[in-house]
């Protein structure tokens, strides 16, 4: 009878923990989960946007993990995205002027909260508010602003030519889009090697409606977005005399390696150390609420 | 039952067990009221040892596939920088094809084998017919509760090896490669779905996979010829036909759930 009893009390230890570890499942580790943490306080930030961020995404200071993001929700009535930082009771000592950016870890990483502190002589509190922040922008986003790249080609009526010479012109091919300020305005017609010269001879055929680009304009081969295909961009000169079929555009840029590309992003970007608050630097300051 | 189609072909010869087989699920399930009226603490016996006893070696067995898993994916996704994603590939991985399938695996080769050695020899002994001649079913006694025992344990044992697997993955990726603790966890909860894939991966795969690994255990056992070597040919068809029924159910269910 003993025996019996120990089967029953070991089935059914071994049942409660079959089902304990499915509850664990469930709820710690799937999309309902809701992961408590030590002692911290609440701080709010609003963002313009967010990007890819998520919730227990962490928050940081330079660079170290302080807290965690609690919860995202949209600021009633507002195109701002609320944002409830759960910090360490032991990080009580952030200055009310930090401002909080959304950064990305690496390329292609995962998204996070950075903390940079302010000087003001006041912290912030338990429910209190980071008034200052920088939002996410996309990689595209930022890469474009920095280059002058984005958009897409377009189907185009009357055309003049215009040659171009590259000292390396990438990946563009025939039927790359040409660009202005973003806009496509013609296509790449033919791409050929001078041997003479020992560069590419890029044949362009822009549409008559822009007719008006002067002819000391610079045409540079660049990539949209990171992986994306190339095109050229037209950067207006100041030129009273504008390009007619069959001109030859002067000064060109030639295709840059991706490398080269995040190389000088970074290096450009980035006044104080951090490659990634460069990234920030570049585009528009903090947003102010 | 005990009519064995001999010397035929091998086409005829799987066709009449798979038959055999369906017919006694049938049977088995027609037992089942019967048995859990009069022989529920058997069931809960067989729980005991098909379950509980399973436990170890599905734990150990977790904790490493994790581990392997989260070791190998970190490397991998460290290529493209991608080492965040490791959590929620780990608990995809485990939740959707590798919890359901080791752990049933390793149940027929823990529990089946046991269970279809036990049962061939209760007959090569003649323990069944004096059960039949004690007016004891033996579909009651012996097979229906094998059969409940194993539909219930695969669940709960495949439970406990994801858990072990998330934690294994867990200690390896948080504790030992550095990933952040809570890019590991927000990257899984914010990708797992409890009904994608916990329900329909875990319960309902290991539910299935649990009925079929049983089932085969005890008709083997049932079937098997009264003699020594009967039964170790029967013991070694129980793993041959639970791994092909696993795997290849596998790939049914993921085409019908997914």
């Amino acid at each position: 009878m003993s025996q019996r009893k120990s089967y029953a009390v070991g089935t059914g230890l071994f049942i409660v923990l079959g089902f304990a570890a499915l509850a664990y499942l469930a709820t710690q580790t799937s999309s309902v989960a809701n992961r408590q943490q030590g002692d911290s306080y609440t701080v709010d930030a609003q963002f313009q946007n967010i990007g890819q961020l998520k919730e227990r995404a962490p928050v940081k200071i330079a660079g170290v993990r302080v807290g965690q993001v609690q919860s995202i929700a949209l600021e009633p009535g507002k195109a701002v995205a609320d944002v409830k930082l759960s910090i360490d009771k032991r990080y009580d000592t952030i200055p009310t002027d930090s401002v909080a950016t959304v950064y990305t870890s690496g390329l292609l990483g995962d998204q996070y909260v950075g903390i940079e502190y302010g000087h003001a002589k006041k912290y912030v509190a338990n429910g209190g508010k980071l008034a200052l922040t920088r939002s996410s922008e996309p990689l595209e986003e930022m890469l474009g602003k920095f280059f002058g790249a984005g958009g897409a080609a377009d189907a185009i009526g009357g055309t003049y030519k215009v040659f171009a010479r590259f000292s390396n012109v990438g990946t563009l091919s025939a039927g790359s889009p040409v660009k202005m300020a973003g806009v496509p305005i013609g296509r790449v017609v033919s791409v050929q090697a001078e041997p003479d010269k020992l560069d590419a001879l890029v044949t362009l055929a822009i549409d008559n409606r822009y007719n008006q680009i002067p002819d000391d304009s610079a045409a540079a081969v660049f990539t949209s977005g990171l992986i994306g295909s190339q095109y050229v961009a037209i950067q207006p000169g100041g030129s009273p005399d504008m390009l007619k079929n069959g001109d030859e555009m002067i000064l060109t840029q030639s295709a840059m390696q991706l490398e080269d590309l995040i190389g000088k992003f970074l290096v450009n970007g980035s006044g104080s150390g951090d490659g990634k608050q460069g990234a920030g630097a570049s585009t528009s300051p903090a947003g102010k609420h | 039952m005990n009519a064995r189609i001999e010397r035929d072909n091998i086409v005829t010869q799987s066709l009449g067990q798979i038959g055999a087989c369906g017919l006694f699920l049938l049977q088995i399930l027609a037992a089942t009221p019967r048995s859990l009226r009069r022989h529920v603490r058997e069931t809960v016996r067989q729980l005991w040892f098909v379950g509980a006893m399973s436990l170890t070696i599905i734990m150990v067995c977790g904790l490493f596939v994790g581990m392997v898993l989260a070791l190998q994916l970190y490397h991998v996704l460290s290529i493209f920088g991608g080492t965040a994603a490791t959590g929620t590939v780990v608990a995809i991985s485990i939740y959707r094809e590798l919890g359901p399938v080791i752990t049933a695996l390793l149940f027929a080769g823990r529990a089946g084998t046991a269970i279809t050695a036990e049962i061939g020899l209760m007959r090569a002994t003649d323990q069944i017919a004096a059960m039949e001649l004690m007016a004891v079913d033996p579909l009651a006694y012996v097979a229906a509760p094998r059969f409940l025992a194993g539909l219930i344990a695969l669940p709960l044992l495949c439970c406990v090896f994801s858990a072990l697997g998330i934690f294994g993955g867990h200690l390896v990726g948080v504790t030992w490669l550095g990933i952040d603790n809570g890019t590991f966890w927000s990257n899984m909860t914010a990708t797992v779905d409890v009904w994608q894939d916990i329900i329909s991966g875990v319960v309902w795969k290991s539910l299935a996979f649990g009925a079929v690994v049983a089932l085969i255990a005890v008709f083997q056992g049932y079937t098997a010829p009264p003699t020594s070597e009967g039964v170790a040919y029967a013991t070694t068809r129980t793993v041959v036909a639970s791994s092909i029924a696993i795997l290849a159910l596998d790939f049914v269910l993921t085409a019908f759930l997914m």
